[in-house]
């Protein structure tokens, strides 16, 4: 791994999240939050191979916040929602209150204190993000570590959190000497709510006449043409109608559903398999990982004498382009069968339930939404993000680091998001970290009956697809 | 040319460069995919007009659609219809669904689509229609375009009669795909070469199970959809239905023809020539109406009309319109064979005048035999026989089977058989239909056959019922 690399990676890390407005999406996230039960908190766990010099870590931290200026930023509301949100560096930033170490006995333990770390809101008037390092997690031959990083999905999604954490990291055990920092500390910028809700206004004012003529082009559009604007207007409606109601009823094993009690759970698997038995199933990873969570619950089901058929299960589509590539996601929801016996007839199945929603007008429906959601009280915003039938479970794939990576001299042996559980009973994300999957698994524990069986399942239907591609 | 588009033509050429062979499967939707519009509706308009359907029903299926067209479940439509099948009789229903097939859905199956069929066939794929119509409907259908395989929603029987249950889901959008995935299961198909067609919106999860998706002629959604996944888009033409204006331009050819009768025959008076009157009576009567319709003919090896006379023409008859364009291409010297009962039948009594045909009576074998004697001898005055082997006209393109009949007379009068291969006549006239579309006729002329006997008859007629399937399947460019 040569140096240069790493250089160029983190030099891209320091123009990472430019713009000083939260988009329209993140506005809603913001806004609606009502932590926990609808967070908007992403929790990575960092499995390490040796606890890092705790000096050498704070100061890689430093040097981290001091390139990502986002780190060292928080989030200025405007008075009244005339205008976005908008970052400006927190002048009291202390990384103290970020980051901080514990010891734990096991690595049980340091899950079960992720979660509860996850669960307590952050202080909104400050950066969006917190770090525990625990030391004393046994290893194989010693004592490892885990870093623990709580971040705000304002901050990042997460997606964007673990990009950011794969540019961080290093490729070497050894320090990197005269790494590169971010531009000159900015001068803090005096941001207030007033200011910015007068600014918001002023903008929409100025926009007004443009408004207006939009709309009356629209009016007479629809003067001239009213069949074909109330058909586009009805196929919008049942397409709306078709994403809210058309899926499976959630699974009556999987509530009541509090969303104050979470459980972390890891598994890992080969990705070789994983990718093979999408392959043979005509699907992708994402496919392969529903298919994988779908398994674990069908014996979940199976051993509770549950007959549920099918559950909500919510997946990420890309907007552009079916292969997973692209920027712009929806989330929506399919039904994933849980009678499919055979583990590449499910992932066949499930591919091609998250092919139908591109049939969908209305998939970007909470993205078309959103900018005009934003300019309501909070509530409205909360609300509109409820309206769907809460998914059973959340299933999503990330790309991780493709080769061996470094924090602070200690080696990374796994990368596991666990992320929030807005409505569903399972969050489950895949991150795929040089040849593994790393799949961390966030539970309402309220929601299941018995967690132990859980976990089980959940670990035979990780075991059941690597085998079926092995 | 009407051929098919150049679409289609790059469809079939990518099929017949692909993998060969039974293990890779061709599924194809019906409605809207194979034929044109919905099979469904076919039904339930022959079901409104016999009756059979109360207000109450009437109302709820229509509230059923229009909610399913809302964002509603749309296959509750269907669960509306079959329940209301309770109690029928399955045989009666399998009946109307033969006679709908001949009377409407015959004419609807789209040419292009015909032509992907017999390409997965030709290459020996697994061909299967995978539908979430019933059995009832695609059967015929199927049997037509010789797929032999069925997906489709299975209706409960018991004792002859429908429960108003379906045996299984509906195989409507997921339930297709995992039908036509157990389908490969069982049949070794493998997926992943195999290819499907299909229009509706609801049939993208049917599509993504195999490696070689098409959205052929596909709804809205679906094409959106299909741009967004990256899947061939392919837009076959439908079948030509009778038009306003084409039905005016059948008036005027049949007027043409009617003058083009009468002017030929008044010729013939004047010049007291019968027969030179009778042969400008068809050329007039058979050019006059196509032009007037704006029916063109392309014709391949016409040189062969010409050099074996007099000779047996034998072609493939698929509609009214096949005996004027025949006329059209043999212009002189030739005859049919008719029943006798047609003699006096009003609606070929003008054109039995012109073309003075050979007629036979099939209730008293003596008299037909004498009459077939009598046609022998015409022949050897010059009067060539134009003959449709298949003996009726067929629904739809495909080739019935060949009676004897002409191949004895070419025998007996020792005169060569020429094969004329019509195209598609049954397009722009259908089977049934009074209304004339314009287009271009395609025929081909084969080579002619001479030497025919009865000890070696069958075989030949065989060979030569191929020769004619094999023009029809791959149009000599």
């Amino acid at each position: 791994m040569s140096a240069g690399e790493d250089l160029e990676r983190w030099g891209g890390a320091a123009a990472w999240s430019a713009g000083a407005e939260l988009t329209p999406m993140q506005t809603l996230l913001w806004r609606a939050e009502r932590h926990p039960v609808q967070s908007s908190t992403t929790t990575v766990v960092i499995d390490l191979d040796r606890a890092p010099d705790w000096k050498r870590f704070v100061a890689a931290t430093e040097w981290g916040t001091g390139l990502v200026r986002r780190l060292r930023q928080r989030v200025v509301d405007p008075v009244v929602p005339t205008a976005p949100p908008t970052w400006a560096d927190d002048p009291t930033f202390d990384l103290g209150y970020h980051l901080r170490r514990e010891r734990v006995s096991s690595r049980e333990e340091m899950l079960a204190q992720a979660a509860q770390v996850a669960l307590r809101p952050f202080d909104r008037s400050r950066p969006l993000w917190e770090g525990v390092l625990y030391e004393g997690v046994p290893v194989e031959g010693g004592e490892g570590a885990a870093y623990v990083l709580k971040i705000h999905h304002a901050l990042a999604d997460p997606l964007g959190t673990v990009q950011l954490l794969s540019m961080l990291q290093s490729g070497r055990r050894a320090h990197t000497a005269r790494k590169p920092l971010g531009d000159e500390v900015a001068a803090p910028v005096g941001v207030d709510g007033v200011e910015l809700a007068v600014a918001g206004l002023r903008a929409d004012v100025s926009t007004l006449p443009d408004l207006a003529r939009t709309s009356v082009r629209t009016l007479g559009h629809a003067a001239v043409r009213p069949q074909a604007v109330v058909a586009s207007a009805l196929r919008y409606g049942a397409s709306v109608r078709r994403l809210l109601t058309q899926t499976a009823r959630p699974s009556p094993q999987l509530s009541p559903r509090t969303g104050k009690r979470w459980t972390f759970l890891t598994f890992e698997a080969p990705l070789a398999p994983l990718r093979a038995v999408a392959r043979q199933g005509g699907g992708t990873l994402d496919d392969a990982a529903v298919a994988m969570v779908l398994g674990g619950l069908r014996r979940y089901h199976a051993r509770r004498g549950s007959d549920v058929r099918e559950l909500p299960v919510g997946v990420r589509v890309s907007l552009d382009r079916a292969d997973d590539l692209g920027n712009r996601f929806a989330q929506a929801l399919i039904s994933g069968p849980l009678s499919i016996e055979d583990p590449v007839d499910r992932v066949a199945a499930v591919r091609g339930e998250v092919l139908s929603l591109h049939t969908e007008r209305a998939l970007e429906v909470l993205d078309a939404a959103a900018p005009v959601v934003n300019r309501m009280p909070a509530f409205v915003g909360a609300s509109a993000l409820r309206t769907a039938v809460p998914p059973d479970a959340f299933v999503l794939t990330l790309p991780g680091p493709p080769r061996q990576r470094f924090m602070a001299g200690a080696e990374v042996q796994g990368m596991y998001v666990l992320g929030p559980l807005p409505g569903a009973a399972l969050t489950v994300c895949l991150v795929t970290v040089g040849d593994t999957a790393c799949i961390g698994v966030n539970v309402d524990a309220s929601a299941v009956a018995d967690l132990r069986s859980l976990e089980e399942c959940l670990a035979e239907g990780v075991e059941e697809l690597t085998s079926a591609g092995g | 040319m009407s051929g098919l588009s150049a679409a289609a033509q790059e469809a079939i050429e990518a099929i017949e460069a692909g993998p060969q062979g039974p293990t890779v499967g061709a599924f194809f939707d019906l409605d809207g995919t194979l034929v044109a519009g919905y099979t469904a509706a076919t039904f339930y308009g022959d079901r409104l007009k016999g009756r059979d359907v109360s207000p109450a029903e009437f109302l709820r299926t229509v509230v059923t659609a229009v909610d399913g067209e809302l964002g509603g479940d749309p296959t509750r439509i269907a669960h509306v219809a079959f329940s209301a099948m309770r109690g029928e009789s399955e045989e009666a229903f399998a009946d109307l669904g033969e006679r709908l097939f001949r009377s409407k859905i015959a004419g609807t199956i789209r040419r292009e689509s015909r032509a992907l069929v017999m390409a997965h066939q030709r290459a020996g794929h697994t061909v299967a229609v995978a539908s979430a119509a019933t059995k009832y409907q695609i059967a015929p259908v199927a049997r037509d375009l010789g797929v032999e395989h069925l997906v489709c929603t299975q209706l409960v029987v018991e004792d002859g009669q429908f429960t108003g249950a379906t045996d299984g889901p509906m195989l409507w959008g997921r339930h297709k795909a995992s039908g036509v995935r157990a389908f490969a299961r069982e049949h070794g198909v493998d997926l992943a070469d195999s290819y499907a067609y299909g229009n509706g919106y609801e049939d993208v999860a049917f599509l993504s199970s195999v490696g070689h998706p098409t959205a052929l002629n596909p709804h809205r959604d679906l094409r959106a959809a299909a741009a967004r996944l990256g899947w061939p888009v392919l837009d076959l033409s439908d079948p030509v239905g009778g038009s306003l204006v084409a039905a005016g331009r059948t008036v005027a050819a049949l007027a043409g023809m009617n003058t083009g009768v009468v002017a030929g025959l008044a010729y013939g008076l004047a010049r007291r020539d019968a027969h030179e009157g009778r042969n400008l009576a068809v050329r007039l009567a058979t050019s006059l109406p196509m032009a007037l319709a704006g029916v063109e003919v392309d014709v391949q090896n016409r040189e062969r009309l010409w050099t074996h006379r007099p000779a047996i023409f034998v072609a493939n008859h698929q509609s009214a319109l096949d005996i004027p364009v025949l006329g059209n291409l043999l212009e002189r010297d030739f005859t049919i064979v008719a029943k006798k009962e047609a003699r006096w039948d009003p609606r070929t009594f003008v054109g039995s005048l012109v073309i003075d045909p050979a007629w036979i009576d099939r209730s008293d074998s003596a008299s037909a035999r004498a009459t077939l004697d009598g046609v022998v001898e015409r022949i050897h005055g010059g009067t060539s026989l134009m003959i449709f082997p298949e003996g009726t006209r067929s629904a739809t393109p495909v080739l019935g089977p060949f009676r004897k009949g002409a191949f004895h007379l070419a025998a007996q009068a020792g005169v060569p058989v020429v094969p004329i291969v019509l195209r598609n006549t049954g397009e722009l006239m259908r089977r049934s239909s009074l209304v004339l579309n314009p287009g271009v006729v395609d025929v081909c002329v084969l080579e002619p056959e001479t030497d025919w006997s009865v000890d070696d008859m069958s075989e030949r007629i065989a060979a030569l019922h191929a020769k004619f399937e094999q023009t029809l399947a791959r149009w000599p460019a």
